[in-house]
């Protein structure tokens, strides 16, 4: 990624304070113009803000803005207007993504062919090209317009601050944007109670999971006795449909390095860690990059801004094992161990990594302490509810029409989240449910989607906070096909070290797959309930004791759909094959024989042109038919 | 595991690992013993090297076949039964050769309400293969992986290093006929290559 720093002079020296201030003082209004971005407002110099977040870059965000400044240069627009590669925006559906400052007009989809009329006609010209822009049909049927769009304008972000706002491999942007403030207060104007204080006050807990009260963390690493201590950074996001962390990381890694770095002085250790897992090559590009960077700025090494504090942060890389993400787990595997689990106590914050007193906290959790030390905890305690404070982000996606990443505050309804971010579902079917918290979570069913989002009440419905994947189902979903896909995951992931993760879940699946298949017993929904609640008491670790959640809230708000299996063979939602009834349309039909080769029961008899039909009795509801089919004529009922 | 590993004589492992090679047979580039030695040389440490080392090596030949496991055993100074216990547990290692064309079909949860798995008999129906298996040609090789968090693009598949979303069975019969395709003109353009050099 390019950096955008001339703004600053492009120096590569040892930064000290008044340099840092200097940078603000030089960029600030830059960054401040693209916060303040809106319809009318004066353009002296425009920018294009191209989404270089990991979806848009797989959407071809980068050849996009490669068009946009070759055509800004062939034109002689370069001293009016320039491309500045930013990370995820949230809106992820609608990539690859383009923000016009000031004017604030987004245009979603931007292929090559748009992106050169964007220069040639907006930047230009100063025309916004109306069809273009990114609208939404308001409640009243209106017509709403880029920040308009609820999506934008209902978010409240921290964590997400810089994300989608500067360019994340420029530490001068990240500096102009407040960064390293926080870090000043803490070298020279706070102790390091106080900056606990502070925490502890704010109310910050936990994002990973479980919504440990963040600063009563510090303080337990800081009186554990010892004399290394090492500072951890969990970017493992195991969750299947969860990605905030890695759009924190390949939007704003420099916010977790700074924390990181404050922790270090804090607790008083001189190391940190980063471990992020192997499918994400492009975060870890950019949180090497930015390490690099910080490095030779001395903003991490030695002397930190010449207050004599040492630290320094090193990527470990993972290799593709879920249970890496519990804490434990994840030092064994910095350590060069198979990532397994041991029992806590003695926690990490005494016995981390090689025995030594350890720090360990999520991507998020981490991005959100330098606006807290900076703000005050008063300013982020003021938001959310009574228990959970301040912001959460969610990573929406499934049946929703926006997917993408929200963030919100805590105690907002789910209902709000799904119907007003996310826009609602896509094919137009009743929502039904949404799963918050990936394998270790539960479901929140439709009826319940008004109750306000925070640890507790998540909790209260079967389902956990986690590290915020909400992926939203509508009627075409089956929960029991989607009990037993996390149940596949779970033993797919378990390590194998205590018998009751290893033999329970599997034996948990196998009964799963045998309601899916249309051999469920009656008495299985009880035996699912009574294997759960032993596997969840008496697992080694959090994916054994979680590992039954989403086959027990399931059966608590769909027990109805488990019993319609087991007792009428019938899947309502039309998604296990097995209890499926397979017809031909006619008038779709051409009769390409793509289905007769494909059928292994022979079920399948017709003429070459001529629609085919299928034997009820040899078929064997495989489906195999189905995605054969090169015209959809197949029907699944 | 360290505990087998002790329990185990020197000439039990080699039996094991003996096994385990015959099975593969596949000559090994000999360069992979040189990577181990220059990465073991640029990075000092311990025990702690391994998951990096085992990550470069498997980078650079596609797989970490039973030798190399051996090895890298040797000069990090472990067991070889540990490196092959740190090798089968995590699933981003693998010890038989993957094709050209890595095809690796998204499983997570948004790619699963979007009908993944459909996404991914296909792909293997138009191969002929099952997940975790490679074409004889060793052109593609087929595996599911645990969200690539494109859940914006549901469902999804990488190939190689690329996204590939919001799939269809006819989009994926596209793509397939078009891999083979530049397969197919890389094979010619290399035999081409190699012809002229015969010539000379
Ligand atoms: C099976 C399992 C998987 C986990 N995966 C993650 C993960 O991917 N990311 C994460 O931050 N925490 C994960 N956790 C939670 C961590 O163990 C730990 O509680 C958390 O990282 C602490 O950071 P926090 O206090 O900032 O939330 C997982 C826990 C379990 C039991
Ligand atoms: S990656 Fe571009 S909006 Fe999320």
């Amino acid at each position: 990624m390019k950096t955008n720093s001339e703004a600053a002079g492009d120096s590569r020296a040892v930064l000290d304070r008044a340099a840092l201030a200097g940078i603000r003082e030089a960029v600030r209004p830059v960054i401040e113009g693209r916060l303040a971005a809106r319809r009318g407002a004066e353009p002296v110099r425009r920018e294009v803000l191209v989404c270089h977040g990991g979806s848009c870059v797989s959407c071809h965000a980068v050849p996009v803005a490669d068009v946009m400044e070759r055509v800004i240069g062939e034109r002689g627009l370069a001293d009016r207007a320039r491309v500045v590669r930013v990370g995820c925006m949230g809106l992820c559906d609608a990539g690859p993504l383009v923000l016009v400052v000031p004017d604030g007009v987004y245009y979603p989809r931007v292929n090559e062919s748009l992106a050169r009329r964007i220069v040639e006609e907006h930047l230009g010209a100063g025309t916004v090209l109306d069809e273009a822009e990114l609208t939404w049909e308001g409640p009243g049927g209106e017509v709403l317009r880029s920040r308009e769009v609820p999506f934008f304008a209902r978010q409240l972000k921290i964590a997400l601050r810089n994300c989608g706002v500067i360019d994340p491999g420029s530490l001068e942007e990240y500096v102009a944007a407040d960064g390293y403030r926080a870090l000043e207060k803490v070298l020279f104007e706070m102790e390091p109670g106080a900056v606990l204080d502070e925490l502890k006050r704010s109310g910050l807990r936990g994002r990973g999971g479980a919504g440990f009260p963040a600063g009563l963390k510090w303080q337990f690493v800081r009186d554990a006795r010892g004399d290394v201590r090492y500072v951890v950074c969990n970017a493992d996001e195991g969750d299947p449909g969860a990605f905030m962390d890695r759009s924190i990381l390949e939007g704003d890694p420099f916010s977790v390095i700074e924390a990181m770095t404050i922790a270090g002085r804090v607790i008083g250790s001189n190391q940190g860690y980063v471990y992020v897992r192997a499918e994400y090559p492009l975060a870890i590009e950019r949180l090497g990059a930015a390490l690099d960077r910080a490095r030779q700025a001395g903003l991490l090494g030695c002397d930190i801004l010449g207050s004599g504090f040492d630290f320094d942060v090193e990527i470990r890389i993972g290799a593709g094992a879920f249970v890496c993400g519990e804490e434990t787990a994840l030092m064994h595997s910095i350590e060069g161990k198979r990532g397994m689990p041991r029992p806590r106590p003695p926690f990490p914050a005494q016995k981390g990594l090689w025995n030594r007193p350890t720090l360990l906290n999520n991507v998020e959790t981490w991005a959100n302490v330098p606006p807290i030390l900076l703000r005050g905890a008063e300013w982020y305690a003021a938001i959310g509810t009574a228990r959970s404070k301040g912001t959460k982000v969610f990573a929406l996606a499934g049946a929703v029409r926006n997917t993408g990443l929200v963030e919100v505050p805590m105690g907002i309804s789910l209902r709000e989240v799904v119907e007003e971010l996310g826009g609602g579902i896509r094919s137009g079917l009743p929502f039904k449910a949404a799963q918050s918290g990936g394998p270790s979570g539960g479901c929140v069913p439709a009826s319940a989607a008004d109750v306000p989002v925070d640890y507790e009440s998540l909790q209260e419905l079967g389902a956990i906070m986690g590290s915020g994947g909400l992926i939203v189902m509508d009627e075409g979903t089956c929960m029991v096909e989607l009990a037993r896909f996390f149940m596949e995951f779970i033993v797919d992931e378990s390590c194998g070290k205590c018998p009751p993760c290893r033999i329970g879940n599997r034996v948990m699946l196998n009964v799963l797959e045998r309601i899916t298949r249309g051999e469920g017993r009656e008495e299985d929904l009880d035996l699912l309930e009574r294997l759960g609640d032993h596997i969840r008491t008496s697992s080694l670790c959090g994916l054994g004791q979680t590992g039954p959640n989403p086959v027990l809230s399931t059966l608590r708000h769909f027990r109805q759909e488990y019993e319609v299996h087991v007792r009428e063979r019938r899947c309502p939602a039309g998604q296990c094959r097995a209890l499926l009834t397979y017809t031909i349309v006619e008038e779709l039909c051409n009769g390409c024989h793509a289905c007769t080769k494909a059928c292994p029961a022979g079920a399948i008899a017709g003429e070459l042109k001529h629609v085919h039909r299928i034997d009820q009795d040899v078929c064997i509801h495989c489906g195999a038919c189905l995605n054969a089919c090169p015209t959809g004529a197949i029907e699944a009922r | 595991m360290s505990t087998v590993s002790s329990e185990l004589s020197e000439q039990g492992e080699r039996a094991f690992f003996g096994a385990c090679v015959q099975g593969g047979g596949e000559p090994i580039d000999p360069e992979a013993y040189r990577i181990v030695d220059r990465w073991i040389e640029r990075n000092p440490g311990g025990r702690e090297r391994l998951i990096p080392l085992l990550h470069a090596v498997q980078e650079h030949l596609g797989y970490l076949p039973f030798p190399v496991q051996e090895y890298v055993a040797e000069r990090l100074g472990l067991s070889p039964i540990e490196v092959y216990g740190v090798v089968s547990f995590y699933h981003f290692f693998t010890t038989t050769p993957r094709g050209r064309y890595q095809l690796k079909v998204c499983m997570g949860t948004a790619c699963f309400v979007n009908n993944a798995q459909t996404i991914c008999d296909v792909v293997g129906d138009l191969l002929g293969i099952g997940v975790g298996e490679v074409t004889e040609d060793r052109l593609f090789s087929l595996e599911q992986v645990r969200c690539i968090g494109a859940c914006g693009l549901a469902p999804a598949m990488m190939v190689n290093d690329e996204v590939h979303g919001h799939l269809t069975p006819n989009a994926i019969r596209k793509l397939v006929r078009r891999l083979k395709a530049a397969a197919r003109k890389e094979r010619e353009a290399r035999k081409g290559e190699a012809d002229g050099e015969n010539e000379q």
